[in-house]
């Protein structure tokens, strides 16, 4: 008798405990406030672009991202010829100057943000999209980001190219480091994101044959068909509190 | 961390961070460097007219949009004989759209692309064809085409017109937004060199002001900031 009772007061505290924490837990938010294609056109090659912003329903900032999965619409292909690929340890030594020019991919930037001796720094922050590998079913690339003030930051992490649920085709997910700026600050955090991916107008002189030649890298290319209602794209951004969240959009259909 | 030592990181922080931006919002310089040759008075000539950006944010130009370019007096410009071409045309098929009728020169320009952490470089040529007239004004296009890493094609219409002072015709360039990537600024002018070489195109003043031939050009930017650059040729 005396154990039941025992085990019904560490219920009852367990569970005031979790009531008392619960307005404390903090909810991350994702909303992608653009995605589309330009140009928007079936069968061409595009650049894929997007942005979000990542917020938080009780904290000034956000839990640190450590995943993000992109999905593009279904049917999306990618036609790499013509392109190079970046080594990771060069990238990682010289910077972007130790990638060729031919194996960049995209580029975006965003702002993130830390705490340091209990204030937040906003700090700006650009990334940098080359292919580490672009042989066909095995694409993936490295991603320089990098931050300039208050705090010098560069970081190289990767991205695999994957396919998505129906009804998502191609996409990417990345494996997001911990970054932590000073080593007295809170790991940083994104508070805003964008990316544009792709090789629309995108050429570069080759030789072929001994003879030097413009070649037109094709890159993203849009299916030829758009379901109705346009084509679904979506990201599922994880955090390092454990949580997930999927957020969601349609690009129209081209006129 | 120690508070004190806490305290001097984030004054520097907040001293680095005002400091940052006051430096990276210098503003866009300009420069002109015009030649004549052969710089001989009378003679017909080819003028070559070297224009130069240089400061702006992060080392790169604000994208300039228009230039006012004042030629010295007497300088003599004869179009006819000359057919014009519509810029459409230009748009439509580049530089094959306008017959060698109507071509005045050639030119090179330098541009950059300001994309994730990187400055690109575009090279572009550069082709000068008379336009259609405004009125009884003469109008020049100015097809650029580049190629690497982005093949962009950008028009840009002239419209040339008489001047005051120590100027005599006034040349008034407009330059298009050059849209690069979406998230991305517009490419900006790095340097721009136009030779107008077309035979009996340009004549060279009959007689030479002390300190020389005098030229002038006056930018404005995307931002609303403008400058100015003066060079003079010196006399044969």
């Amino acid at each position: 008798m005396r154990a039941r009772r025992g085990r019904i007061v560490v219920a009852i505290v367990c569970a005031v405990s979790l009531l008392a924490a619960a307005p404390a837990l903090a909810e991350e938010t994702v909303s992608i406030t653009e995605a589309g294609f330009s140009p928007n056109a079936l069968g061409v090659p595009t650049n894929a672009f997007g942005s979000a912003t990542i917020g938080s329903t009780n904290l000034p900032v956000p839990s640190p991202i450590t995943h993000v999965d992109v999905y593009g619409p279904k049917g999306v292909t990618l036609n790499l010829e013509g392109t190079g690929t970046c080594e990771r340890e060069r990238l990682e030594q010289l910077g972007v100057q130790g990638c060729p020019a031919d194996s960049k991919a995209g580029f975006g930037g965003g702002e993130g943000a830390y705490e340091l001796a209990h204030e937040i720094i906003n700090e700006a922050y650009t990334l940098d999209f080359f292919l580490a590998d672009n042989k066909p079913g095995q694409v993936s690339l490295l991603i320089f980001l990098k931050g300039s003030t208050p705090v010098s930051i560069e970081i190289v992490f990767t991205a695999t190219v994957i396919t998505g649920p129906p009804p998502y085709g191609l996409g990417f997910s990345v494996e997001v480091p911990l970054i932590k700026v000073l080593p007295e600050a809170s790991d940083a955090s994104a508070k805003t994101a964008f990316l544009t991916l792709g090789a629309h107008n995108v050429a570069y002189y080759k030789k072929v044959h001994g003879k030097k030649k413009l070649f037109h890298v094709k890159g993203i290319i849009l299916p030829k068909q758009c379901p109705h209602g346009g084509w679904p794209v979506a990201s599922q951004f994880t955090f390092q509190d454990g949580s997930t969240v999927l957020a969601k959009r349609t690009v129209p259909c081209p006129k | 961390m120690r508070a004190p030592a806490r305290a001097l990181l984030l004054a520097g922080l907040a001293i680095l961070g005002c400091a940052m931006p006051a430096a990276a919002q210098a503003a866009t310089e300009s420069s002109i460097r015009p030649s004549l040759l052969p710089d001989r008075l009378g003679a017909s000539a080819a003028l070559t007219l070297a224009l130069r950006y240089s400061g702006g944010e992060e080392g790169v130009p604000t994208p300039v949009r228009t230039i006012v370019v004042q030629l010295p007096a007497g300088l003599g410009i004869d179009l006819r004989g000359v057919r014009s071409c519509a810029a459409a045309r230009l748009r439509r098929q580049g530089a094959a759209g306008c017959g060698s009728g109507s071509l005045l020169g050639r030119g090179h320009a330098t541009l950059e692309v300001h994309a994730g952490s990187q400055t690109l470089p575009e090279q572009a040529a550069v082709w000068v064809f008379r336009g259609p007239d405004r009125g009884s004004s003469a109008t020049l296009e100015m097809l650029s085409q580049g190629y690497t890493p982005l093949d962009e094609r950008t028009i840009s219409t002239a419209v040339l017109a008489g001047d005051q002072g120590p100027h005599g015709l006034e040349l008034t360039v407009s330059i298009p937004p050059i849209p690069t990537l979406v998230y991305e600024p517009d490419a900006s002018v790095i340097s721009l060199s136009l030779t107008i070489s077309r035979a009996g195109a340009i004549a060279v003043p009959n007689s030479c002001p002390s300190g020389g031939f005098a030229f002038a050009a006056a930018s404005t930017f995307a931002d609303g900031s403008d400058a100015t650059a003066t060079a003079n040729v010196p006399c044969p």
